[in-house]
């Protein structure tokens, strides 16, 4: 008995939604608050299981038991709706991310991915334009003034981002001519040029709007403690609230993986030109997948320990007044340097080499001077003025 | 100046370096003490749980006087010992430790040397489930604690 | 909630707009328009919401409550609403002896405790004209200093928190918790100390008090470095405190602010420096001074005043020498009858302490100075058209304790 095509489809689909949400609630929940404690000086929760490893199993046993609020004079139908409209984009977009290269299985090749639809971008970017519908829902039908203003600014925040996180991809469309995520990585193993370096200012752009996406610090105002309350999220309680973070918490795994699989290469090991580095290649690419993918999640934690957050108009301003303009820029050098060169990488490749060598050369010109300023004023000031 | 601020800027400057701070706090020790395995030990002078001894205590009720919030009730009464002389019994040495404020002013006040009533002796678990019981001590649960089932002692301390 | 208590509510609902309907009708009758009359909105009317920044929130630093009026998200009117901690501490130490008052004033700046006990020990040493010691005088500068940095080291924590930095908080308490360890060692409690006593102090230094000490303050400047290196270049940290809350020094010296506000908006007045106490004339330090007036000014103000501390621990350490640590004080005190106003600067301010002695052994009177109190007064100015996110700044840069606004 052959198994169809579609079995192995359904099968994936499954294992994608039993086990994605596990993970976001036992890994990332976990790393998150471990990784942020050490880097705060103190440790992270280390009760729950050997080293805290269940405190994720304890969150969500807690989220699961706990009573269920609906506040009296809210729409019953929607506050039950949102939650489950901003979980739902994001686990859908699961379907289209490519998580490594097919693998034979027997007789039959295996892809890791779902489906390979050839307008894979266009369906992420517009799924998460749909996540954004669970947040004004549920700022609304909350029937609490303070929640329906946090959620009106999240979904604002959220929609001023979206533009430039999309003209930054446009810049890497330029360079694959395909909006499959399938085919930009087997565009990025065929020239062998990674997407990140010609295209690092859009990998900022895009991370930077990525993490705006997501509500996560320096970004979170919407969500932060410290303001009126706790945003759109405030009259949620157990598994609703649950969902709310579990969409959170995918949505920022869907823009690491797709940062990994435009910018990264996917499930493509490092150097491939360098012929030493060749065992690299041994290591399977959906375990070079899930490290990258981790690598950005870190990315994400270190943010949220470090910086302070950016006030409403602050953040609009940053986005639609330096990231669009940035990014519509960038459009326009990358075109132009692959029109230079048709047919072929050369263009890419040297803009790759301008924008890393100025970067870096720009980089050290400030640490440079950063450090005799400080030796400067260190040497001017009389010793009762210093620490 | 401005192509500094201009450089500063454009390369994120700022922005690396707070990175680098918290980076390098990931790899850093945590001086984290895991309390309830392990305690840090309170210093000499640290005020505790109350201890009364009996035979010590002149029945001055100066500790009574100096509280400032009159938590310390103090009754006594006068009998004649074998020699024949007017003695001072207690009959009710109370503290409330619902409302004390650990402020020492009592054991400062106390005129016997070594002191009858002091609070530095480490202890401090005594946390109770009922407070008017537990929290109520009178002179058995003061001079022994044994009678205390909520007081834990740290390090016994006699301060003899 | 039945259908009773939601009609109730509906009532209420209805009540009040009936309320609010005829005092605009009797505010248009009386030529007064405050706002648009009833069915008469156009675009460009201003509506104004009234807020709730209520006693119970994460970031007010303990039970204040703010009501504002807010226009979308610009502050129109915030007015703190405070007594939510008012415990009669003034009303208590007139009910009992001086001594007896010290642990008090533990509790109205908790976070700085030895500067409350020092500032209520100096008004009644004034009083009785008693001499301070030198040994004494040096370990009280030498507590004081050590509490000014856990005062702002609480500070940059929590006004870190307020503005989403969540790091810096965890690394100042740990430092924090060093300073408090000294504090358990030398008088046996961390927060409400109880740490000074009329003519000196309670007791001496315990052995290698200053050794630890010392070395705690040579490691200090490499932390404050973290901390600027987290915040003071930081372009998002920038954006959140410059330009906000400027505040001029004539405006300042009108509305009684005193502390870091007062030295960040130009004015190099600092207690220790202008009306010294103790031995603060014979130490060397700079008291810092900006000239914007805005919030960025009043952080870098206080970080500068951590590293001051730190400098004057260290040379107050090096003139220690052995001798007496209480003055010559009656057994019971009883002062002449006369007034006194003592004070001393603290970690938020000015802290003075007024007290009126009728000759018995009770205060007739004893007022405090709370400098949190008075410098919240400003906050209704300084909030005055800056964003509902700006307020938690706010709050923060003013650094209040609510147990001083309330006593």
């Amino acid at each position: 008995m052959t198994l169809s095509p579609m079995f192995w489809t359904y099968l994936k689909v499954v294992l994608l939604v039993a086990t994605v949400p596990a993970i976001v609630g036992f890994v990332i929940v976990f790393a998150e608050r471990r990784i942020m404690g050490f880097m705060q000086a103190r440790l992270g929760p280390n009760r729950v299981g050997p080293q805290g490893v269940l405190q994720g199993l304890a969150d969500l046993l807690k989220l699961v038991t706990k009573e269920d609020i609906t506040p009296a004079k809210s729409e019953k139908a929607v506050h039950f709706l949102a939650p489950v409209l901003a979980v739902i984009p994001a686990l859908t977009a699961l379907a289209v991310i490519p998580f490594g290269p097919p693998v034979k299985v027997g007789k039959t090749t295996i892809p890791l991915w779902v489906a390979d639809i050839n307008i894979g971008l266009l369906f992420l970017l517009a799924l998460t334009s749909i996540g954004v519908y669970g947040i004004i829902l549920g700022g609304w039908s909350s029937n609490n003034k303070y929640s329906l203003l946090g959620g009106l600014r999240s979904a604002a925040q959220l929609v001023s981002y979206e533009v430039p996180m999309g003209l930054a991809l446009v810049s890497v469309l330029l360079m694959t001519r395909s909006l499959s995520l399938v085919e930009i990585v087997r565009r990025q193993e065929a020239t062998h040029l990674w997407f990140f370096f010609p295209g690092m200012v859009a990998f900022f752009i895009y991370f930077v709007a990525g993490v705006a996406e997501t509500n996560r610090n320096p970004f979170d105002l919407p969500e932060a403690e410290s303001e009126l309350v706790s945003g759109f999220n405030t009259e949620y309680s157990g598994v609703k609230f649950a969902f709310f973070f579990l969409g959170e918490y995918t949505a920022m795994i869907i823009i690491s993986c797709v940062a990994v699989t435009v910018f990264f290469g996917g499930w493509l090991p490092p150097f491939p030109n360098v012929k030493q580095l060749d065992f690299l290649g041994l290591v399977p690419g959906a375990l070079w997948f899930l490290l990258k993918v981790s690598g950005f999640i870190f990315a994400y934690i270190w943010f949220r320990s470090t910086f302070p957050r950016y006030r409403f108009d602050q953040l609009m301003a940053l986005g639609w007044k330096w990231l669009i303009p940035i990014s519509l820029a960038n459009i326009l050098v990358v075109a132009f340097a692959i029109l230079l060169f048709p047919g072929r990488t050369t263009g890419l490749v040297w803009l790759s080499w301008i924008f890393g060598g100025l970067f870096v050369l720009m980089y050290l010109l400030a640490k440079l001077r950063q450090t005799l300023a400080r030796r400067d004023r260190l040497a001017a000031t009389p010793q009762s003025a210093q620490g | 100046m401005a192509l500094k601020k201009w450089l500063d800027k454009l390369t994120l400057l700022d922005l690396f370096d707070g990175l680098s701070v918290t980076g390098r706090h990931l790899f850093k020790k945590k001086v984290t003490i895991e309390y309830p395995e392990q305690k840090k030990l309170p210093s000499d002078r640290f005020r505790g749980m109350f201890r009364l001894d009996e035979e010590r205590c002149i029945k001055c009720t100066l500790c009574a006087i100096e509280c400032p919030i009159n938590i310390i009730y103090i009754d006594w009464h006068n009998e004649k010992n074998e020699a024949g002389k007017n003695e001072k019994v207690l009959d009710r040495f109370d503290v409330d430790l619902k409302r004390c404020m650990f402020c020492q002013l009592c054991e400062e006040a106390c005129p016997t040397v070594p002191k009858s009533i002091w609070l530095t002796t480490k202890t401090y678990e005594m946390a109770a489930y009922d407070r008017n019981e537990s929290l109520y001590l009178d002179i058995r649960k003061l001079t022994d604690w044994r009678e205390a089932p909520n007081v834990k002692p740290f390090t016994v301390v006699e301060r003899g | 909630m039945t259908d009773d208590k939601l009609s109730r509510a509906e009532k209420d609902e209805a009540a009040y707009f009936a309320e609010r309907a005829k005092a605009r009708a009797a505010a248009d009758e009386a030529g007064e328009r405050t706002e648009a009359s009833p069915g008469a909105h156009t675009l460009f009317d201003v509506q104004e919401m009234e807020l709730n920044f209520g006693p119970q929130h994460p970031s007010t630093h303990g039970v204040l409550r703010v009501v504002l009026k807010v226009d979308g998200e610009k502050i129109l009117e915030a007015k703190p609403d405070v007594g939510f901690l008012h415990r009669g501490t003034e009303k208590l130490f007139e009910t009992e002896t001086y001594p007896m008052g010290i642990p008090h004033t533990d509790r109205m700046d908790y976070v700085a405790a030895a500067t409350s006990n020092h500032a209520f020990c100096l008004a009644i040493e004034t009083l009785l004209q008693v001499e301070v010691p030198r040994r004494a005088q040096l370990i009280r500068v030498i507590l004081d200093e050590l509490q000014r940095l856990s005062s702002h080291l609480v500070w940059l924590g929590t006004s870190g928190i307020d503005l989403g930095a969540v790091t810096p908080f965890w690394y100042a308490f740990r430092e924090r918790e060093q300073i408090l360890d000294f504090f358990e060692e030398y008088c046996g409690a961390r927060l409400t100390l109880n740490c000074m006593r009329i003519g000196g102090l309670p007791f001496d230094l315990t052995p290698g008090w200053t050794e630890r000490v010392s070395e705690f303050i040579a490691d200090l400047p490499s932390r404050i470095d973290d901390y600027e290196q987290l915040l003071t270049d930081n372009r998002i940290w920038k954006k959140r405190t410059v330009g906000v809350g400027v505040i001029s020094a004539e405006e300042c010296v009108e509305w009684g602010l005193t502390g870091p506000i007062l030295r960040a908006s130009g004015l190099e007045w600092d207690l220790r420096r202008a009306r010294p106490y103790e031995c603060y004339e014979e130490l060397d330090f700079v008291v810092p001074t900006r000239t914007g007036g805005d919030t960025y000014d009043r952080y870098i103000v206080r970080v500068q005043e951590m590293r001051q501390s730190a400098r004057i621990i260290q040379q107050c350490l090096a003139r220690l020498e052995p001798g007496e640590i209480r003055g010559k004080v009656p057994r019971v005190i009883k002062p002449v009858a006369e007034e006194v106003y003592a004070s001393i600067e603290s970690p938020k301010g000015e802290l003075g302490f007024y007290c009126v002695s009728n000759g018995t052994n009770k205060p007739y009177r004893m007022h405090v100075r709370p400098p949190s109190f008075i410098n919240l007064q400003a906050l209704p100015r300084l909030a005055k058209g800056h964003l509902v996110s700006d307020l938690v700044a706010l709050i923060g840069t003013i650094d209040i304790v609510l147990g001083e606004v309330d006593r």
